[in-house]
């Protein structure tokens, strides 16, 4: 997929907008409030999604300080902001639903906070050649799976106005996404892959690896409970390997890896890769989240509220 | 003299026939222009005359009058070494100061004469026939003078950044080089949009007056804390009865400075440990591991210009304070859209956003030898000889012209060799008598071939984006090298390069 990064910034930068666009006090409300049964599902799932946002868009900041050239580090200074602003309104999304719990944040499930965590302490040293191949599968699983789910479930009319905004920033992005997998499968096969040996035994990774996994069964098994058809998640991350699989792409050891075990998580019978995998969702359920060190100050900066 | 200035301004200067013709026609009344006009009146040339568009002069010091205005370079350094002040009050003088400085210069060598206020020179000729420049204003008039010194400032042109909707902000808007002080910050929800040298002067000022503050930033630059003190009375007593010791510690300002050099302007350990110590410098300000990612630069340390500051990030973290590194998306009616999508309301924006430099051009057309335009021949970026002189351009010098920008070191310092290279351009005119003094075009480029090879190893030339770079990526700006370089260059006009036409 090959792109003009240039005019992609441009069409970025022309293509902006903000939360006071949407009218979030439009008529409306009741089709998700007075619909007891998808209210506290959709809670959970909108606290899950929208801190997807937010792990997405600390991806993309680290992905800006990698950036090979000034204008895909300005296409991800953007993104970050753009990620940041799909979790702010989908926080507000919430907020009209009332399922925030006064001024705060919804709580995020352990593996999310696991994730957070890693990113916050790891990813600003992960090369771009990780941080590359494996935002293209978080974008095009989660945020394009998820909130695919999300418009065919909920017939709030400006859930969808705010979704339009979303899905059509999501286009770009995994636009961008995939041109630099398959620019990052340039070079020489064989010094990609030790160069992806050495990495693996790094223990910082192991442990982005480990709040990673469980994390894609966690939110299948979310997904699940809300009535989301499997398939739909597993059409998603078939996709990453159709759309990713470009000569360019293949030669991307990090590629492989990564569709590979979208593979292992697509086959349920796979019980090599279920049992530890789940069993990790359940160990670290059992985490006592004061344990945690403390949430790192760029959560906070997000809002539900149109102006500050 | 040969007319007093009472007839010379009667007479009617748009008729050519009886335009008088000065020695040296001055453009600007900054350091530069001021610098000029007393150093060509003590090498002899007596009939100046300094157009300015402004009414005071001062240039830079009278335009940025901004909370917090101050030098960043030590007022021993930064003020002429042909006058001395020992009154400074501080190590870093504040803007008024400055200003006051340049005051004590006209008054202390008589130039209020030369000067014409209300004159904005708006086009520059060389008229072969009477071999003499002629400069039109905007208010309708005509000068000719033999020589021309261009002095019209490398950052006289304030410039409101063009960001999608500034046209719609209902609020107030401010530049920081078009100070308004009748506006009351108190309480007041302010935006200051720019991180570089006059932001982060301004806003821990603004922290101190508005009800809250937020600062936007593009592209976070390397701070080093300052030294600054406040003069002791002692100090002050002992440079007015010994100036050799203020010399002497402007002479270990200088060198001071001049070791910079080597960490700011080419990569080696010394940048490094530069960078090492503006790290330290932001690790022992700001405690939140984010925040201080934020402020953190990718750039290398000298690429851009260096700035310095004890209290810019003490300020951020103030409880009225708060840093935005959100990109901007647009300005609203009624405040900053930042790409996150939340709208920053403001009922004022402080624009710290810079100047107009003109990198690839000239502030207005300048004609040369057979009609030649200035602009056109630097659509790629600019080129001069030493900085000075550009060939089919004769007896026509420039103040801070191409690739005479100092990264490390006093502008002045700079300032002066050029001043004393273009009396020594502007005697030959006027004492050998010569129709024109006019660079030879190889000079000029052998000149800027190698000046644009040694500019290929520093940092500003890195990869990185600044002001001083073309949009190409021309590095039309900046001196590679030591000040001290510079001078040593600059010491002698040399003949061979000029063709002499009499
Ligand atoms: C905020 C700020 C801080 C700075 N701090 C430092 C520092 O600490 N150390 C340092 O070395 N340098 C510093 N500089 C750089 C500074 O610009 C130079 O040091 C120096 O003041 C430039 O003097 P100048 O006379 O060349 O230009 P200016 O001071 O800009 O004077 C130019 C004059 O020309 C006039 N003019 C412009 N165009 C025309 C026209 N067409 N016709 C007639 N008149 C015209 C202007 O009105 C102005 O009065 C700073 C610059 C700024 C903006
Ligand atoms: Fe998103
Ligand atoms: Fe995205």
């Amino acid at each position: 997929m090959q792109l003009d990064l240039e005019k992609m910034r441009d069409r970025i930068k022309a293509s902006q907008w903000a939360l006071a666009d949407i009218d979030w006090d439009a008529p409306g409300r009741e089709r998700v409030t007075e619909n007891p049964e998808l209210y506290a599902k959709l809670k959970a799932f909108m606290a899950d999604l929208m801190w997807i946002e937010h792990v997405g868009a600390r991806g993309f900041a680290a992905m800006a300080k990698k950036a090979p050239n000034d204008t895909l580090r300005e296409i991800y200074t953007y993104f970050h902001a753009e990620e940041q602003r799909h979790a702010n309104a989908e926080m507000a999304l919430m907020q009209r639903w009332g399922m925030l719990d006064g001024e705060g944040l919804p709580e995020p499930n352990i593996n999310i906070r696991l994730v957070v965590e890693w990113l916050d302490a790891y990813a600003d040293e992960m090369p771009l050649s990780v941080l590359g191949s494996v935002i293209p599968m978080l974008e095009i699983t989660l945020d394009g799976a998820l909130c695919k789910f999300l418009l065919d479930t909920v017939d709030d009319p400006v859930c969808h106005a705010a979704f339009d905004k979303i899905n059509a920033d999501e286009a770009r992005h995994l636009g961008v996404d995939f041109h630099v997998l398959e620019m990052l499968g340039h070079g020489p096969i064989y010094r990609q892959t030790l160069d992806m040996a050495g990495r693996l035994i790094d223990p910082r990774l192991l442990m982005g690896i480990l709040a990673y996994l469980p994390l894609l069964n966690r939110m299948r098994d979310n997904l699940v409970e809300l009535g989301l058809k499997e398939n739909k998640l597993y059409e998603a991350i078939a996709k990453y390997k159709r759309v990713g699989g470009t000569p360019g792409g293949r030669r991307n050891p990090w590629f492989q890896l990564i569709s590979r075990q979208g593979a292992w998580v697509i086959d349920r019978k796979n019980v090599f890769y279920h049992a530890p995998v789940d069993a990790l969702v359940r160990l670290t359920g059992k985490i006592p989240p004061r344990l945690l060190p403390q949430i790192p100050s760029w959560v906070h900066e997000l809002t539900w509220k149109p102006t500050a | 003299m040969t007319t007093s200035p009472q007839a010379r301004r009667s007479a009617r200067p748009q008729d050519s026939a009886v335009l008088h013709t000065y020695e040296t026609l001055i453009v600007g009344a900054g350091f530069a222009g001021l610098g000029s006009a007393i150093r060509l009146r003590r090498a002899g040339i007596r009939d100046i005359v300094i157009l300015e568009r402004g009414n005071a002069v001062g240039g830079t010091w009278r335009d940025n009058q901004y909370p917090g205005a101050a030098c960043d370079i030590p007022s021993n350094l930064y003020s002429y070494s042909f006058a001395p002040n020992p009154e400074w009050s501080r190590a870093y003088s504040g803007s008024r100061e400055i200003l006051s400085y340049i005051g004590s210069l006209v008054r202390q060598y008589e130039l209020a004469p030369l000067i014409r206020f209300g004159q904005e020179v708006i086009e520059l000729a060389f008229d072969k026939a009477s071999r003499r420049w002629l400069a039109k204003t905007a208010a309708g008039q005509t000068y000719g003078a033999r020589t021309v010194v261009m002095a019209q400032g490398p950052l006289s042109n304030a410039r409101f950044p063009d960001m999608p909707g500034i046209g719609c902000f209902e609020g107030h808007k401010i530049h920081s080089a078009r100070w308004d002080h009748g506006y009351d910050f108190a309480g007041k929800r302010v935006a200051v949009i720019g991180t570089g040298a006059s932001a982060i002067q301004i806003i821990p000022e603004m922290v101190k007056q508005a009800g809250f503050v937020k600062v936007f930033q593009r592209t976070p630059g390397w701070v080093l804390p300052r030294p600054d003190y406040g003069t002791p009375d002692w100090m002050r007593a002992l440079f007015r009865r010994a100036p050799a010791a203020q010399s002497a510690l402007r002479q270990v300002l200088y060198g001071a400075h001049e070791s910079m050099a080597t960490g700011l302007i080419w990569r080696t350990p010394a940048s490094g440990l530069l960078e090492q110590v503006a790290r330290l410098h932001l690790r022992s300000q700001v405690q939140d591991d984010w925040m201080r990612r934020q402020l953190t630069p990718d750039h290398r340390i000298g690429c851009k210009r260096v700035l310095v500051s004890n209290d810019y990030y003490p300020s951020l973290q103030q409880p009225n304070a708060k840093l935005i590194t959100w990109p901007i998306a647009t300005l609203s009616p009624r405040g900053i859209r930042t790409v996150e999508g939340v709208e920053h309301q403001a009922d004022c924006i402080v624009f710290a956003t810079g100047f107009d430099v003109s990198k690839t051009g000239t502030p207005f057309p300048v004609h040369g030898l057979g009609g030649r335009l200035l602009s056109e021949e630097w659509q790629r970026g600019a080129q001069a000889y030493r900085s000075v002189s550009v060939a089919g351009y004769p007896n026509l010098f420039f103040t801070f012209g191409p690739n005479s920008g100092p990264g490390h070191n006093s502008a002045l310092v700079y300032l002066e060799s050029q001043i004393d290279y273009i009396v020594q351009g502007v005697r030959l005119v006027i004492e050998r008598d010569l129709k024109w003094l006019d660079v030879h075009e190889g000079a000029q480029q052998r000149y800027n071939a190698a000046i644009q090879r040694r500019l290929a190893g520093t940092n500003w030339n890195s990869g990185c984006k600044s002001w001083y770079l073309t949009g190409d990526g021309f590095n039309g700006t900046m001196y590679p090298g030591f000040a001290t370089q510079y001078r040593l260059q600059m010491r002698r006009l040399p003949q061979r390069d000029y063709s002499l036409v009499r």
